[in-house]
């Protein structure tokens, strides 16, 4: 079992047992980390493995929330019911923006999304149709319902989010064994040459664009339950950066890589409370410092490298190779 | 390496749970803007509570039990507001006094309401009395009573023309807003124009240039002092020649500091401020505030939240116990004219408080107000 | 018709305002072929460092002319230090570093200036005191136009003309144009990099605090994470223009702002902002390389 897979296993188990072990205040903390480690894996299929400058996954995670906000609170739909179009319109969305976009270059993709981030952002805030709530958003969401029995505790909450979570990180195993996950990894690596081996490069792109956003809907499905509210600022531009720099400076592609990130941009501050001022001076201090220390991330993801054990017996065959030949000249 | 990280994080968390709460301390939670741009008034608030407190502990406490303060800032947002409402619940507070804006409370309230936890807030909006949550009462006079008194005050007492109403796009200053325009169009008043602005755009030349076009007599605002001040400076700049009315939050020292020396003439409608309160405890706890933070209460918002927590306090005591259910029976049922800061205190069934004494101040050129109307 | 040219004059001076912070960006991107996230909430920490200037040396009573420039100048040489200093720390060591690297970087950076705002400030709004420029008012037929738009107009107007020129005219200027073209190609020509792009830090920090000291002044209350969106909306507005030209960050900011400023007057003030983002990702789609870009062909 490969170190990769065996993190992900002690990860799971430690986190499926972690509400016996905490009160009710970290019992939340861990209900966020879940959800937005979910977010940040479906923004990691995205900029991580397909390489796409997202930087306005917030929309699809704000999408779901204020979907299953909407469809429960101004229609009356029961939560169940809303979770399935809290995955579905974030696809659809995804498809509908990034089709226009996708041919940018990297730059001018990234910046296209950050404007779309605040065209959402707006939308929301102006209580478009009457149905996104203005600036304050939404409140008095229901709680979870299954045959008649509610589900409204943290702790089962947080099940619900665990779930999601396991569900995520088998589709992105799946992903990465598959033929939809290869053509990510070489379109990552070098676009020109994938396109030159035949692959259609922008339906790849929009694939990931639509993957990344169904997860990060449901995930925001669960974000509107736990809170019973969603209101338009944590959706916002920021909150995009967030998830983009959660990827890089963890390391895009990595398990380790992105739950550290998260970890550290959402569970670091509980923990150091007398900070909570400063906590995004330090933050952004962290980019910095990370990004000129190891610009490839935390823990960088190691599929597709050449292993180290075939490096070296490489590197000491080309020694060898060396000295041979300076003998003979 | 991760292993450790995940260890120490159980370690700190088991500290956590090891700090229980000693038997003989009861909590109250503070929700209010701590940060961001109403911070002076949600600090007023904390300040208030904290004052109010200490004197109770000081006293001997609440049923012989410390009052512990428990503050979350939800920087006015309505998603922080959600946030805190589930912090303050998991810190076991009974009574949480918040929040200062009415889209904060209003967030907040179902999660109070599901754990069972009394609320109190300055919140207007109409909106906050609908779900008529047993745990929700307010602590200050709600937009349709501010509505009818501002109406009065245009049609009969003014007699004003050619009324513009602006407001921004927050359900507390739309609903005021609203009810404004219906109650002056129920006297038989003319509202020559009803626009919104953007709050925090800061530039509002071009809605003031519609509206000069229109000659009004008087532009009224319903919503914060951040926009108000500057709605107020723009309106000179623009050459508009027309009264300037703001709701009560505009009601803020911020508005004389953004309108500079166009704040002069500007009125003001608003609940008694609290040098004018002509009551007994006022007197007392004002000068109790000043003594100890060397500075006046920012406005009547954080007095009127003092008096939700003394209601809640006389509540425990006379039912004797922290049953909030019963609390809040004995406040909406049995309470009768409690000696507020801010005057006789009653509640409601559905949790409104009623009674409201209102008045329009005049913003003076030295930045004192003078009592232009009263009822 | 009066109407319409309010809202010209209005949108003439956000719009100016826009250019000058677009001008950082474009030089920026121009050369080092990066978005610096940080330059807008370097020009909101202007108008605080004007701010505090003000108050603490002026007394916040009115001042004179030469009082004004000298707070101008203190403030821009602040800001260029800092700017300059972003650049050593955040930027100079990701130079050979993947691109999305540096991209974490700038953000990052731009975190920790704008929380650094925060912690020195405090997160309170603060209020520009309306006197520092006389509050006189020229009303022509209608249209109402103030001192400091006036000055807004001039300045920026004088200060674009003074830039174009030295970008075109002087040798430091080919230097710049031709480190913008091929770094390497520059640098085997003799020019030494690493002051050229000190230079353009120093001057696009310049610009904006100039930039964001009439923003203090128009505007008047500073909110720490003001210069967030502002930024964008800025840098928004440079790729219009088309990103790496100067001219087209000036027309790009210009048009910005008068796309809001119409858009307010005549559609609706609710979305104007929205409709404005619209327009910009409309134009991002059609033509990425903006008004004044020219293509160019990428090497394999």
């Amino acid at each position: 079992m490969n170190k990769t897979t065996s993190i992900a296993t002690i990860f799971i188990l430690v986190m499926a047992v972690f509400p016996f072990l905490v009160d009710s205040a970290w019992l939340s903390i861990g209900i966020t980390f879940l959800v937005f480690a979910t977010v940040a894996f479906s923004q990691d299929i995205i900029l991580g493995r397909a390489g796409v400058f997202n930087m306005g996954h917030a929309i699809f995670f704000g999408i779901g929330a204020y979907t299953t906000a909407i469809l429960n609170v101004q229609f009356g739909l029961e939560i169940i019911a809303t979770i399935p179009f809290a995955i579905i319109f974030p696809v659809i969305i995804a498809i509908f923006l990034a089709g226009p976009i996708i041919h940018l270059r990297g730059d001018y993709l990234l910046v296209a999304t950050i404007g779309f981030n605040i065209i959402f952002e707006q939308v929301l805030s102006n209580d478009l149709f009457g149905l996104t709530g203005g600036p304050n958003g939404i409140f008095g969401i229901d709680v979870v319902r299954i045959f008649g029995y509610e589900l409204w505790t943290d702790t089962s909450i947080y099940y619900i989010a665990f779930g999601l979570l396991i569900i995520t990180l088998l589709i992105i195993r799946n992903l990465d064994n598959s033929r939809y996950g290869r053509a990510l990894y070489y379109i990552n690596k070098d676009e020109i040459a994938a396109k030159s081996m035949g692959i259609n490069v922008p339906y790849y792109k929009l694939f990931a664009f639509a993957l990344g956003a169904a997860i990060a809907g449901a995930a925001g499905s669960i974000f509107a339950i736990q809170y019973s509210a969603v209101s338009p600022e944590s959706f916002s531009f920021m909150q995009s950066v967030m998830f983009f720099a959660i990827v890089l400076v963890g390391g895009s592609a990595s398990l380790p890589g992105v739950i550290i990130g998260t970890f550290v941009m959402f569970v670091l501050p509980e923990l150091f409370t007398e900070f909570k001022e400063s906590r995004y001076l330090i933050f952004g201090a962290a980019m910095v410092l990370t990004m000129v220390l190891r610009p490839n991330g935390v823990w960088p993801a190691t599929f597709g490298n050449i292993p180290k054990y075939l490096k070296e017996k490489a590197l000491k065959h080309k020694a060898l190779k060396d000295n041979s030949k300076g003998e003979t000249e | 390496m991760k292993l450790t990280r995940l260890a120490s994080a159980f370690a700190l968390s088991a500290a956590v749970c090891a700090s229980v709460f000693a038997a003989d301390t009861v909590k109250i939670g503070v929700q209010a803007p701590i940060t961001g741009k109403y911070a002076n008034e949600g600090q007023g608030i904390d300040n208030f509570v904290r004052l109010i407190v200490d004197e109770k502990n000081k006293e001997g406490g609440l049923l012989g039990k410390k009052i512990e303060v428990v503050t979350c800032d939800d920087e006015a947002k309505a998603q922080k507001a959600a946030v805190c409402a589930k912090k303050l619940s998991n810190a076991g507070v009974f009574a949480v006094i918040g929040s200062y804006t009415s889209g904060a409370t209003e967030a907040a309230q179902t999660t109070y309401y599901r754990n069972k936890i009394l609320q109190t807030s300055d919140g207007t909006s109409d909106s906050l009395i609908k779900r008529k949550y047993w745990t929700f009462f307010r602590n200050s006079f709600p937009n349709s009573a501010q509505g009818e008194f501002t109406a009065d005050y245009f049609v009969n007492q003014k007699k004003y023309e050619r009324i513009v109403v602006l407001s921004d796009y927050s359900s507390y200053s739309d609903g005021l807003a609203d009810s404004v325009e219906d109650s002056i169009k129920k006297l038989g008043g003319n509202v020559a124009f009803r626009g919104k602005i953007k709050s925090g755009t800061q530039n509002f030349t071009a809605i003031l240039t519609k509206v000069k076009a229109l000659n009004p007599d008087v532009i009224y605002y319903s919503g914060y002092y951040t926009d108000g001040g500057l709605l107020r400076v723009q309106q000179q700049q623009l050459g508009i020649n027309a009264d300037f009315v703001g709701g009560d939050s505009n009601d803020n020292p911020d508005f004389l500091k953004l309108a500079g020396k166009t704040a002069a003439g500007v009125y003001l409608v608003n609940v008694p401020t609290p040098d004018i309160l002509p009551y007994e405890a006022a007197k007392k706890y004002l000068t109790a505030y000043e003594d100890r933070f060397n500075m006046k209460p920012p406005s009547i918002w954080a007095v009127v939240n003092a008096d939700g927590l003394r209601a809640v306090m006389e509540g425990v005591e006379k039912t004797n116990s922290f049953d909030t259910k019963k609390i809040s029976d004995y406040i909406r049922n049995d309470m009768k004219d409690f000696p507020g800061i801010t005057g006789p205190f009653n509640i409601r069934e559905d949790g409104e408080r009623v009674g409201a004494s209102l008045m329009v101040y005049q913003i003076q050129e030295d930045g004192s107000y003078k009592v232009s109307f009263n009822k | 018709m009066d109407i319409f040219l309010q809202q010209l004059i209005n949108g003439l001076t956000i719009g100016s305002l826009y250019a000058l912070v677009a001008l950082g960006y474009t030089m920026v991107y121009g050369v080092m072929k990066l978005i610096n996230f940080a330059h807008g909430d370097l020009v909101a920490f202007s108008a605080y460092v004007g701010l505090t200037i003000f108050t603490q040396f002026f007394g916040a009573s009115a001042v004179s002319f030469v009082d004004v420039i000298i707070i101008f100048l203190f403030t821009s040489i602040i800001v260029a230090f800092v700017g300059v200093l972003l650049e050593r720390l955040a930027y100079r060591p990701l130079r050979t570093a993947p691109r999305l690297s540096a991209v974490v970087s700038a953000l990052g950076a731009a975190l920790v200036i704008q929380n650094g705002i925060m912690l020195i400030w405090g997160p309170n709004m603060q209020i520009f005191p309306a006197d520092l420029l006389p509050s006189t008012i020229w009303n022509i037929s209608g249209v109402i136009i103030t001192f400091t738009q006036v000055c807004i107009l001039a300045l920026s107007a004088v200060l674009m003309i003074a830039l174009y020129f030295f970008i075109n005219k002087t040798k430091i200027g080919t230097a710049i144009r031709a480190t913008a073209i091929d770094q390497d190609a520059a640098k085997l020509m003799g020019i030494n990099v690493n002051r050229i792009i000190m230079i353009i830090f120093v001057v696009g920090s310049m610009l904006g605090a100039i930039g964001g000291l009439f923003i203090g002044l128009y505007y008047r209350s500073l909110t720490f994470d003001m210069g967030w969106v502002y930024g964008l909306s800025a840098f928004i507005a440079a790729i219009i223009g088309g990103i790496g030209s100067i001219p087209g960050a000036m027309i790009g900011g210009l048009l910005l702002g008068l796309f809001n400023a119409l858009i307010a007057g005549y559609i609706s003030t609710e979305w104007a902002e929205t409709l404005t983002f619209v327009l910009l990702i409309i134009i991002l789609i059609v033509r990425p390389t903006g008004i004044l870009g020219e293509k160019t062909a990428e090497k394999v």
